[in-house]
């Protein structure tokens, strides 16, 4: 990095604190929170970046962090012993090694970084989407580079990792989902989002290579509503959180978002109602999702919802329905397959928690500033047809729970 | 209706790359308006049978398929084309879906990356070399008219919005 590039990112990190910055007030719709000053900030923070190379982080490596200071009040925090950080990695989408060399090579990265982190994160949460078509193969290579990771890792499943023999090695090589443990003050809840699809396949009598194959495609209309929780794991996370003091934290995992962004793209899950009203009475809720491959926040209720980066490649904002508290992020290079991905960290201190986004590639705003740099429709009358080869497909949904 | 006899050939052939039951209920349709074929010189002056207009549809939508399965990686379509759009396993669909942010109803324009005043089909063969390390295909090739008709197709009522960044 040139001396030019580190004066112009300082300069820009100060810029954009003053500039890209959105409160919201809990009178806006969050019953129930009775912290003052109830407010969330989106800003790029400086003294983070002197941080990153304070931790030893070669200059090649040092990323310009994204800070999505969540507050969240820390039932423990009075007492000095709850700080604690977390990291999170998700949706690396590993091929074949031989077939795809960079994918590995951006996740080997973030594990890298992540055990280089001092003090260490206490532990790692793996977000799903480890392969991108089931394959044993893929699924391996993915246990194999997470292995490397020197603390504690949870697992939550994607799609990708379940569809070709229905999450058979995902639970042998990662464990069960759902799963529930309590870390210093806070509720961690990690559920399954993806393993409860209406049957697509039966039907027309699909190979289990083209279940997975269909599922792998974001815009495919086969699969149709796949995601969602199902039934009895909502009622599991009802009993699962019966016994939690109603305004003590719960952070909750899902690789899918718990809220209704783009059901096309299965950007939600589909019992999304429900699952909301399980969560509506408690008050410090806050969801980290997958999926989306993207820069999202959002706040429906109680229920903050905070989309985490990929390792593999970014997503463009879906056509409709970006949540109105998400700041976009700038549009990736699609020549540079470390540009809009990388990893995540979570801060709980001081009261607060703060998301981190580790962006691999330094730029000048990691924030859009006008709308031509993201991919959220600029265009009021642009409109997008569904994929036309999967007309052709004619079975039938069967009944959801 | 203008459609001589090479236009029609050049519709089977193409109807083959696409397979499917469609193209023998296209050959049946063709063959009834063949009656209907005149001169070049009246080509814009004959007002439109319901059965033209099949054809015509059926034409841009065989292509819209094709282009479909191109641009969501379909790899045996690409073989039977003697292409490969990508040697990393991704597709155009991976960071497209629905075609988003493609935006060929911007096009032609100056494009960064390329430091050029580029068409939609300079923009693809971009991707499909950049990106996605695959073999870029001539721009007034089957495949690339069939890539452009989906792209423009998903975006079918969207404003054309020339030169937009």
């Amino acid at each position: 990095m040139s001396k030019h590039d580190r004066d112009r990112r300082h300069d820009d990190g100060g810029r954009s604190g003053c500039e890209h910055q959105a409160t919201r007030s809990r009178a806006e719709g969050r019953p129930g929170i009775d912290a003052p000053g109830m407010s969330r900030r989106i800003f790029i923070h400086k003294s983070l970046v002197f941080a990153g190379a304070a931790a030893g982080l070669s200059a090649a490596n040092l990323w310009l962090p994204l800070i999505n200071t969540v507050d969240m009040a820390h039932a423990q925090d009075a007492g000095g012993m709850s700080s604690f950080r977390f990291a999170w990695v998700s949706d690396t989408h590993l091929y074949p090694e031989n077939v795809n060399t960079r994918f590995v090579e951006k996740a080997k990265r973030a594990v890298e970084e992540i055990n280089a982190l001092d003090p260490p994160v206490d532990f790692v949460l793996i977000g799903g989407d480890v392969a991108q078509l089931g394959d044993p193969v893929e699924l391996q290579l993915g246990k194999a580079i997470l292995d490397e990771i020197k603390v504690d890792k949870r697992f939550i499943p994607g799609e990708h990792d379940w569809y070709l023999d229905m999450g058979k090695t995902f639970v042998d090589l990662f464990g069960e989902t759902p799963w529930t443990f309590d870390h210093k003050g806070v509720r961690f809840i990690g559920l399954d989002s993806v393993g409860h699809a209406p049957d697509y396949w039966s039907a027309t009598n699909m190979t289990p290579e083209e279940r997975m194959g269909h599922m792998a495609g974001l815009d495919n209309s086969v699969t149709g509503p796949w995601a969602g929780l199902g039934k009895a794991q909502r009622e599991w996370l009802q009993t699962t959180l019966a016994d939690w003091p109603k305004d003590d934290p719960v952070v909750i995992f899902s690789h899918n978002p718990l809220y209704e962004y783009y059901p096309p793209w299965n950007f939600w899950i589909r019992d999304w109602r429900e699952v909301q009203e399980i969560l509506r009475e408690y008050t410090n809720v806050t969801n980290f999702h997958g999926h989306t491959h993207q820069v999202l926040y959002n706040e429906i209720g109680t229920l903050r919802s905070v989309g985490m980066l990929a390792t593999a490649w970014p997503w463009p904002y879906a056509p409709e329905g970006v949540p109105a508290m998400t700041t976009p992020m700038t549009r990736a290079d699609p020549g540079d397959h470390f540009d809009g991905v990388g990893w995540d960290l979570m801060t709980f201190a001081d009261k607060r928690a703060e998301h981190e986004y580790m962006m691999w590639r330094q730029r000048d705003h990691i924030f859009a500033r006008r709308p031509e740099d993201t991919t959220v429709t600029k265009n009021p009358t642009i409109t997008l047809q569904s994929r036309y080869a999967d007309r052709m497909w004619t079975g039938r949904y069967r009944g959801t729970d | 209706m203008k459609i001589d006899n090479t236009e029609m050939m050049r519709s089977r052939r193409l109807m083959w790359v696409g397979g499917g039951t469609g193209a023998l209920a296209l050959v049946a349709t063709l063959a009834l308006t063949g009656a209907l074929v005149t001169s070049p010189a009246s080509a814009h002056k004959e007002q439109h049978e319901p059965e033209e207009l099949a054809v015509f549809e059926q034409l841009f939508m065989e292509q819209v398929a094709i282009g479909d399965r191109l641009f969501h990686g379909d790899a045996e379509l690409q073989k039977e084309m003697g292409i490969s759009l990508s040697n990393t396993g991704m597709a155009c669909a991976m960071c497209h879906p629905f075609s988003r942010d493609t935006n060929p109803h911007e096009f032609p324009k100056f494009q960064q990356q390329m430091s050029e005043f580029a068409t939609l089909r300079d923009m693809t063969n971009w991707c499909i070399d950049k990106p996605n390390e695959g073999t870029m295909i001539d721009v007034d090739s089957d495949a690339m008219k069939a890539l452009e008709a989906y792209m423009h197709w998903s975006h079918k009522g969207s404003v054309l919005n020339a030169g937009e960044h």
